[in-house]
């Protein structure tokens, strides 16, 4: 086998020319795909650290049945909040754990009427963790158990045309079938930077939250900010077992449509890659083919020498495989420098926050990664589709009869 | 000329398997491309006319201080007596359609679960409502004088689990900034085959949208479809000016028109190295001629001939090769494309709700891109075929003879 490498090795770099540019040919196609993956996972990052940044909590954990209707934020109240609370704050990464209730609802005025999320909050625990408590711009935070009064972005506070001590009406869903009216008078606006989310939300005292939408001395969700982004994992897998009947998830399960988006359009981008790839793939099989060609005496002289027409086969389709790593390493090379590049530009979306749920959490520019989140799938993509490529010629090859190749000229 | 094609047709049919190879590299490059231009096309092409006809219209006529962003009911910001506006408008000869609407934000709420929505109060008799009228799926459309009922898109009466017949619980905003609610039935479940749409909007006759509102004789917009959409800037201008604000259907889908040029910019991107890599793949074929016809080439020098010829002969085999890459091109393309216009790509609900997409994805290729597209590759393979023919014709005759190196 060592001999076989070394053989083949050495034949791919015969024609340096020609290799080099079946190379560059795979390796721009492998390049082309990283960046679309370090751009897309750019992207979902981005989304979730402004999430986890802006509402809050690293970790959510929920009764069981609250994922199947996430997107109409059901009011299922919790066991035990408090029990979960505690098993979370045992855990070392965890900076704090409140409970929460959210639920759906509209704020209107004169202005006019914007469908919000409610979230019913405890103050005391939110302010060293919570960006939303931090930045506020006019009048003051929510303290505990305080009633009739609400917490606001600049986003709706400028779409509502209020400040501080305007009264607005607030309508919120309460459990067992109910809507529940109240108007509330506005006790501090923040500002995120994030105008399409901070129109979405309006922050409250859980207590009142509690009183208005029925839910005496419950909460429907525990949020968990951990000390680092990326935790996430070992803390759901420490949580998990003294957790039982409840969901745990990170934002990643908040988002089902992102998720649907990312998957179809990878889907075609991935059919794209193996056309890509199959087309870089005929310039192996084209080179291999000549190659065969050329060397009709030496595989005569190698027929004559032994070797069996297998072997003849594996040789070939060593100097495919071969040049598809070579194209591969190029391919990453490239895709690093290119995404290296990339990141210190970045792409501007802000123009599109607006188009969705999701996009509404993005500020100004993503900056794509290094893309290497799928490489491992994309190598052998090319790897397989470099193997087929030389197995015609291969084929050909061992085919010769050795006397005739001989003879050849 | 026709002897250089011969020679050159002949060199190709000499390794006919090789020549079949890059010329179908090339097809495949270009059928990839005649994709990807069709289906983005067709994206947003569907994602326009789709918004056009639900949402948007060529032209909306709107109070001056109306914003969208906000759907403000107060009647500073609607406009009074709509009927009468809204004849003025139909009889103008450009215009399909006229029809007043009324849009309030709202939750719609069953047994433990609510969804913020879009109430909008429409004139059920207008033609403006075939899209609704057409996608029906269960019960019927309601009547003008209809005080109870409305109509909810599929999406949304499957995220509340609602049927027709069923009574669903609406909250909605009124003029003075207050909310108003009532318990309505579903008269009929429609399906726009759009679930950004169907997922929030749900309808109502406009007397009613007006008295649940407190909006007595007030109309949020008129929404105008021409019967042709090249005449909105002519129409536009000459309703300018009045006391409303005229919105033209670019206007109102500014979004839609961004992200087609950013979609745009990025498809330039991914032209750019599918067609590298194809060159790629006429570039080595050719080379590898070069090196094999050696003596060849040798020997045509020797006889005298210039540099150009020999160049010039190169030049032909890839002109010939891509004419064949383009004809594979366009029917592989063509055949994929056909597939992709009338099967289409099923993509589902991508919580898209600031545009407007179909559930499914229909391609529709240009004349423009064919003929633009096979002009770039044709014209790219030429280019790759420049470095074998200089190779070719810089070799040095008696050192060609002897074999080269």
């Amino acid at each position: 086998m060592r001999l076989f490498l070394t053989l083949a090795w050495r034949n791919i770099w015969r024609h340096r020319r020609r290799t080099f540019i079946v190379i560059l040919a795979i390796g721009m196609g492998l390049a082309l795909m990283m960046f679309y993956d370090g751009f897309v996972a750019g992207f979902e990052q981005a989304i979730y650290a402004n999430a986890v940044k802006v509402l809050g909590g690293n970790i959510q954990v929920h009764a069981e049945g609250y994922k199947a209707q996430a997107s109409q934020t059901p009011l299922l109240p919790m066991e035990n909040d408090q029990s979960v609370v505690s098993a979370a704050e045992a855990q070392p990464q965890v900076l704090a754990a409140s409970r929460r209730i959210n639920t759906g609802g509209m704020a209107s005025n004169r202005e006019g009427a914007f469908p919000v999320a409610i979230i019913g909050i405890e103050p005391s625990k939110e302010l060293p963790v919570s960006l939303v408590a931090q930045r506020v711009t006019q009048g003051r935070f929510l303290a505990d158990d305080e009633r009739d009064v609400i917490y606001i972005g600049q986003g709706l506070a400028s779409a509502m045309d209020v400040t501080i001590g305007d009264r607005i009406t607030l309508v919120g869903r309460a459990a067992h079938n109910q809507m529940r009216r109240h108007t509330m008078t506005v006790a501090g606006i923040y500002d995120v930077g994030l105008r399409e989310i901070e129109k979405r939300s309006v922050y409250m005292s859980l207590a009142e939250a509690q009183y208005l939408y029925g839910l005496d001395g419950q909460s429907t969700e525990v949020a968990i900010s951990l000390e680092q982004l990326g935790q996430e994992p070992i803390v759901m897998e420490a949580l998990g077992p003294s957790l039982n009947g409840y969901e745990i998830g990170s934002w990643e399960t908040n988002f089902p449509e992102m998720e649907a988006a990312i998957n179809s359009k990878s889907a075609v981008m991935d059919i794209f890659s193996v056309i890509i790839m199959v087309i870089a793939g005929i310039g192996i099989l084209n080179l291999l083919l000549m190659a065969v060609f050329e060397r009709t005496r030496e595989i005569g002289l190698l027929g004559a020498l032994g070797l069996k027409p297998g072997q003849i086969t594996t040789l070939f389709l060593l100097e495919g495989a071969m040049m598809g790593v070579v194209g591969l390493l190029f391919g990453i090379a490239l895709g690093l420098f290119f995404n290296g590049l990339l990141m210190q530009v970045g792409l501007d979306y802000s123009k599109f926050a607006s188009i969705t749920e999701y996009t509404a959490l993005i500020c100004g520019r993503i900056y794509p990664t290094w893309g290497v989140e799928k490489l491992f799938m994309r190598s052998i993509t090319v790897l397989i589709i470099a193997i087929l490529a030389a197995y015609y010629p291969a084929r050909e090859a061992a085919r010769h009869e050795p006397a005739e190749a001989l003879h050849f000229v | 000329m026709i002897q250089l094609f011969k020679i050159a047709y002949r060199d190709l049919g000499r390794n006919r398997r090789r020549s079949f190879f890059s010329a179908l590299a090339l097809g495949m490059g270009l059928s990839l491309l005649l994709l990807m231009a069709g289906v983005l096309t067709g994206e947003m092409r569907g994602s326009m006319e789709t918004t056009i006809l639900l949402q948007s219209g060529h032209l909306q006529v709107r109070a001056l201080s109306y914003d969208e962003d906000k759907t403000s009911l107060a009647w500073d910001d609607l406009i009074a007596n709509p009927d009468q506006v809204t004849a003025q408008l139909a009889s103008l000869p450009q215009v399909l359609v006229a029809t007043p609407r009324l849009f309030a934000t709202g939750i719609a709420a069953e047994g433990d679960e609510s969804v913020g929505v879009r109430v909008i109060g429409i004139d059920p008799t207008s033609e403006a409502n075939r899209p609704y009228r057409l996608g029906m799926v269960s019960g019927n459309f309601f009547a003008a004088d209809d005080r109870e009922g409305v109509l909810l898109g599929q999406t949304l009466a499957e995220k509340l689990n609602l049927k027709t017949g069923d009574e669903v619980y609406l909250l909605v905003n009124t003029a003075g900034g207050d909310i108003a609610e009532q318990l309505f039935t579903i008269r009929g479940i429609y399906s726009t085959r759009t679930p950004g749409f169907d997922g929030s909007s749900i309808f109502m006759p406009l007397d009613k949208a007006q008295a649940i509102t407190q909006t007595n004789n007030h109309a949020s917009t008129i929404f105008i479809l021409l019967k042709e959409r090249e005449q909105t800037a002519s129409v536009a201008a000459a309703l300018q000016g009045n006391d409303y604000q005229i919105e033209t259907w670019e206007q109102t889908n500014e979004l839609i028109l961004q992200t087609e040029q950013m979609a745009n910019a990025y498809i330039y991107v991914l032209y750019l190295i599918v067609l590298a890599i194809t060159a790629t793949v006429i570039v080595n074929t050719l080379v590898m001629a070069v090196y094999e016809r050696t003596r060849e080439i040798g020997i045509y020098a020797a006889m005298g001939m210039k540099g150009w010829r020999i160049m010039a002969m190169f030049f032909a085999e890839s002109l010939l090769l891509a004419l064949g890459g383009l004809v594979i091109g366009l029917i592989l393309g063509g055949l994929m494309t056909l597939y992709a216009t009338y099967v289409g790509f099923y993509i589902g609900d991508m919580g898209i709700t600031g545009m407007l997409f179909g559930e499914r994805i229909y391609a529709y290729l240009t004349m423009k891109d064919v003929i633009s597209l096979s002009i770039t590759t044709f014209i790219v393979s030429l280019l790759a075929a420049l470095y074998p023919a200089v190779l070719a014709a810089q070799l040095e005759p008696v050192e060609a003879l002897r074999g080269g190196k």
